[in-house]
């Protein structure tokens, strides 16, 4: 009824593996983007785009990129939050040392450092598997937090030891550092989602992506038929780790405008973990979905005491919040350890043929 | 799914946004980013709850600052600093007149945003120390005395005044490995440098906190003849006993004012003796002040302190207090200049700089025996309150020197430096060019 | 040249100048080692049975220590808080077997490591809100626990070792030996060992899933309860352990994911040689703080060589 695919004719098999498949898919996503890209922008407060939007994309960025690695290529990673670090440090490295590039540019080419960083974690994942090689990337986890610690070039040799993102300015708006609006920040921010979210899922439906799922399914099988799985698993490390770093780096410019190095520490790498499982693994629009439970969620229930004017204090809400998140966590997965992703698919068929029951 | 999670969070949105006007505004908004959970709670929860006391025992006693109540909110962040943007956006969209961020993550991210959003920062006894320069930080204040001041005092202290005899002495720091452990680093090289010391810096990770057992066979190796600890949380207590168990002589070891944490000492009691800290308040449990606090907060039961532990007496509760006093004293003054009892933020900021607590106003408080007096103005936001060494004596904190002063000839040039790197590291960079020197 | 030295020579010149040092960074090394090795063996256990790689074990330490504290605090004696707190980490075990484990049966191993990870978030709410967030003391003399030290004074120095840290090292010991009598001699143990080599044939000689899962997770419990009396009296009782647990994933991996002996063996090398190497290599080179990642590296490089650890069962592939 909402969603009839009845008198949708496929009339060649281009058309059958094109983007939208349903033409209410690409309604739907236009609709997602004209909310994004201009109801947001005309009614957000500036608490709203910073305790949520703009956090809910960034981390549901990093997701993305640890989903490729671990949901189409199999490989789970404990050490995300070290390797957007990576990208955070190299793209300060670069304003710095470059004043003049366009930080647009400079977050692109920070990309690249994590990219081979994680390649370079990646390579152990050749002969160890499963939770064994969940060691090699925490072994990058700790390793790097320590290094952004000890290696005073990384951070200009500030007597604090952090980071701190100068203002930089594109077309004449000031987009990072303390003076840019949050506005602008969050159609930054929104525009590299949106460009790197489009790359990823052509990449995942394309050759190489299939390349992966079969990696992910059993690696001896697809070395079998003739894969070579060095180049794919190394090359799924660096496409998550790309796209990881660019979120690090997103993450520090756009959002907390300084940083020192614990920010990057296990509990981050455990949190994307979270977004990408809950929101589905082996899935684009799953990450979304998990950074709005993981991330938008806890900050709604914070508010809600206040609302109703519970006189709970502001560390009890913590800890009820910390425990509904595991709960939650724990419920989702009984419910569909799919995930969200999943449970959106299921609902999208029962649309289709609704109002008949099959 | 996409649309009912994005209804209930424009539905979230909406609701908050129309519950904190509810609260009325009639009052002053001086909020708290407290942290009474996670690793730092312990020295935190206690000063949280001299913060609020105080607060408490205003409105309870006079009906707040100048007729009008203060709503003292806090805002749990846990030393997380993602928190710490969510509680400041929380805060600034419901009118905070000022921003007490408590943790070094936090401040990092917030001091560069003061010049935009004009909201004083109010950060007593720790932040930057670079903040006393008031016409680079206009909206930024760390009174009564700034950690390279504490530093400086420090060494007075070990030295009794003659930094010169501190030559060929090794001198460990030992300190957290987080931007606030390492701030007195720059003054302490500089120190090292010119006094002919060799400084020892030796870094406690934040999961090593609790078990320090590297970090003190570190010092039993090299042998130090001082230790100086610049420590929080649980790594203080963690360092103590440590400390006893190396046999590292308690004569020889200074903690700066957090490490005056009585809980922590009692955790070894007797064998801790001789353990010195410097603090810029002293316990007096007896003062007109205190026992204010006593009657009308705690003993109405309006307290969240901890009576059986003692929280009472303890030197980081009465601190609390005496940073509350402090900003109370800064609404005053505010409210006396802008001749209305309800101010602004940038009115708060004058206030700020007008703060004047000499020795009468202190007695007029009944807090004379608590703190060393001291005054903000224009281009110093820190005020540079002298400090004591006290000592443990087994049960107890007792004051052990008279009041030292920090040595401003070899801090000021660093401050300038200092601040003139921050602005030009955040260019553009609004100078408050109204002061005069 | 210079810096080959103080690689290669320098570091075992101070270990000889100062015999007595060596031995109490090695003593203390061993006894972080424990701890490692009994948080892994907690690790171990529930792996074994059921393959589920339990990362809420280090909570579940955090947990048992705050409830025993806990309860002391509010007014309950010491000695009946013990198996108090045991009665809870019984009701933990089944709770976790029934709303966790039951529903989650044959689910691929990620969803499981994930849903302990929900078990660990869940556990750290509720600590906090029954117990507070902030730190608490260990009632290490309440327990009857030595406090004082001994010193021994060999090659002119002094090595200080803790009553307390004996206790624990001699604590751990007698709960491993139990334990693998446990394993090894009583039919309940036989059946947990079954239920780990093959699933379905443990179930077709009649041996019951739930009853086994409840029963390990209990064991598990009782490990996390003297590992928490053990560390507490150390370092304090705090959230901040759940970071320290992460060392046992390197010690699991040292050891092979499946092996008693190896979770021990694992533990004891990687507290001594993290240790050793902090002092000697980390500090003087390195600038320190070593010991966050040295254990993780050391693992990565024995994997690298031994796939499936030191202990663990050689992986055979098939397509």
């Amino acid at each position: 009824m909402f969603y009839r695919v009845a008198g949708q004719y496929k009339t060649s098999y281009q058309a059958d593996y094109a983007l939208f498949p349903v033409k209410q898919d690409a309604f739907l996503l236009a609709l997602i983007l004209v909310v994004a890209f201009v109801v947001f922008p005309l009614t957000a407060s500036d608490f709203m785009y910073r305790a949520l939007l703009i956090p809910v994309l960034i981390y549901a960025l990093a997701a993305l990129g640890l989903n490729i690695l671990t949901g189409y290529a199999g490989q789970l990673s404990l050490g995300t939050g070290a390797f957007m670090g990576v990208g955070a440090y190299a793209c300060y490295k670069l304003v710095t040392i470059f004043p003049e590039l366009n930080i647009i540019v400079a977050i692109a080419l920070s990309g690249f450092f994590s990219a081979a960083v994680g390649v370079a974690f990646g390579l152990p994942s050749l002969r160890i598997k499963g939770f064994y090689l969940a060691i090699a990337t925490l072994a990058a986890q700790f390793f790097l937090v320590w290094l952004f610690q000890k290696w005073g070039w990384l951070y200009n040799y500030n007597a604090s030891g952090a980071i701190q993102v100068p203002n930089t300015q594109m077309f004449g708006v000031t987009v990072t550092g303390a003076r840019a609006s949050a506005m602008s920040q969050y159609f930054v921010v929104l525009s590299v989602v949106c460009i790197v979210t489009f790359f990823a899922i052509n990449i995942t439906r394309g050759r190489i992506g299939r390349t992966w799922k079969a990696v992910r399914d059993m690696d001896i099988a697809a070395e079998l038929v003739g894969i070579n799985l060095m180049k794919a698993k190394l090359s799924a490390f660096f496409v998550s780790s790309y796209i990881v770093g660019i979120a690090g780096a997103l993450f520090v410019f756009l959002w907390r405008g300084a940083a020192e190095a614990d920010l990057f520490d296990i509990q981050l790498s455990f949190r994307v973990l979270f977004i990408a499982i809950i929101g589905g693994l082996g899935s684009i629009l799953g990450n979304y979905l998990g950074a709005l439970l993981i991330v938008a969620l806890p900050v709604i229930i914070g508010t809600v005491p206040a609302m109703f004017g519970l006189p709970i204090s502001s560390a009890m809400v913590e800890h009820l919040n910390t425990m509904i998140i595991g709960a939650l966590i724990i419920g989702f997965l009984i419910v569909e350890p799919h995930g969200l992703a999943r449970l959106w698919a299921m609902i999208r068929e029962k649309l289709i043929i609704w109002p008949f029951p099959h | 799914m996409r649309m009912k999670h994005t209804t209930a969070l424009v539905a979230g949105i909406v609701a908050a946004g129309i519950a904190a006007p509810a609260l009325g505004q009639e009052v002053l908004k001086l909020p708290n980013m407290s942290y009474r959970t996670g690793p730092f709670a312990a020295t935190g929860t206690p000063h949280m709850n001299g913060q609020l006391d105080y607060m408490t025992m205003l409105n309870e006693r006079d009906g707040g600052i100048g007729g009008v109540r203060i709503a003292f909110e806090e805002c749990e962040t846990g030393y997380n600093t993602e928190k710490g943007v969510e509680c400041y956006e929380k805060l600034k969209s419901e009118g905070a007149l000022v921003t007490q961020p408590w943790s070094t993550g936090i401040t990092l991210q917030v001091l560069p945003r003061t010049n935009v959003d004009e909201i004083p920062m109010y950060a007593p006894g720790y932040g930057f120390s670079a903040m006393q320069d008031g016409k680079t930080f206009k909206w930024a204040f760390n009174p009564p005395t700034s950690y390279w001041d504490g530093a400086s005092m420090i060494m007075q202290g070990i030295s009794d005044g003659n930094l010169d005899s501190l030559d060929g002495k090794k001198i460990a720091f030992l300190h957290l490995d987080h931007p606030y452990g390492k701030e007195p680093l720059p003054l302490l090289e500089a120190m090292a440098e010119t006094h002919g010391f060799e400084l020892l810096p030796i870094p406690v990770g934040l999961t090593e906190m609790q078990n320090q057992s590297a970090q003190w066979l570190q010092i039993r190796r090299e042998r130090p003849d001082f230790v100086i600890m610049w420590g929080w949380g649980a790594m203080n207590a963690g360092a103590i006993t440590e400390a006893v168990k190396t046999r590292y002589p308690m004569e020889q070891f200074v903690s700066v004012w957090w490490g005056a944490h009585e809980p922590d000492l009692n955790l070894v009691g007797e064998e801790a003796k001789g353990y010195r800290a410097l603090s810029w308040n002293f316990v007096d449990s007896e003062s007109k002040l205190m026992q204010d606090v006593k009657t009308h907060v705690v003993d109405a039961g309006k307290s969240q302190l901890n009576q059986q532990a003692g929280e009472f007496d303890t030197t980081a509760y009465q601190r609390g207090i005496l940073m509350s006093v402090i900003l109370a004293e800064a609404v005053e003054a505010a409210q006396e200049q802008a001749g209305t009892p309800m101010i602004n933020q940038e009115q708060l900021r004058k206030g700020l700089e007008n703060v004047n607590l000499d020795e009468a106003r202190l007695a007029e408080l009944g807090a004379e025996e608590m703190m060393a007096p001291f005054a903000m103005s224009c281009s110093n936001h820190t005020g540079h309150a002298s400090a004591w060494m006290i000592e443990w004596d087994g049960t107890k904190f007792v004051k052990v020197s008279d009041l030292l002063t920090a040595d401003r000839a070899v801090i000021d040039p660093l401050v300038e430096t200092a601040a003139a790197d921050y602005a030009t590291a955040n260019q553009p960079w609004q100078m408050n060019d109204d002061c005069a020197e | 040249m210079e810096s080959l030295h103080s690689i290669f020579v320098a570091p075992f010149a101070d270990m000889v100048a100062a015999p007595d040092f060596f031995l109490q960074v090695v003593w203390e090394g061993l006894v972080s080692g424990v701890l490692y090795a009994l948080i892994a063996l907690g690790f171990v256990l529930i792996f074994k049975s059921s393959r589920i790689f339990n990362f809420a074990q280090g909570i579940m330490v955090v947990f048992a220590a705050l409830t025993l504290v806990g309860l002391h605090e509010r007014g309950v004696p010491a000695l009946l808080a013990v198996p108090l707190t045991l009665v809870v980490m019984f009701f933990l075990a089944v709770a976790i077997e029934r709303v966790v484990l039951r529903p989650l049966v044959n689910q691929p191993d990620i969803i499981l490591f994930m849903a302990t990870i929900g078990v660990t978030l869940f556990l750290i709410g509720l600590g906090e809100t029954i117990f507070g967030g902030e730190n608490k003391v260990m009632i290490t003399q309440q327990l009857g626990i030595p406090t004082g030290s001994w010193t021994m004074e060999p090659f002119g120095g002094f090595v200080s070792i803790e009553q307390k840290d004996v206790t624990a090292v001699v604590g751990a010991v007698l709960l491993v030996i139990a334990l693998l009598v446990f394993l090894n001699k009583s039919k309940m143990g036989r059946a947990i060992r079954a239920l780990g080599d093959d699933h379905q044939a443990a179930l077709s000689v009649g041996i019951s899933l739930s009853t086994i899962w409840v029963i390990v997770w209990f064991i598990s419990g009782i490990i996390a309860l003297a590992t928490g009396i053990v560390w507490g009296a150390r370092a304090g009782v705090s959230f901040a352990l759940e970071v320290i647990a992460l060392k046992a994933l390197p010690v699991l991996m040292l050891g092979g994911l499946e092996s008693v002996n190896g979770a021990i063996v694992g533990g004891l090398a990687i507290g001594v040689l993290e240790k050793v190497f902090e002092i000697y290599w980390g500090q003087p080179l390195l600038g320190g703080n070593t010991e966050a990642w040295f254990a993780y590296m050391l693992a990565l490089l024995v994997l690298l060589v031994r796939p499936q650890g030191l202990f663990g069962e050689k992986i055979i592939e098939r397509v």
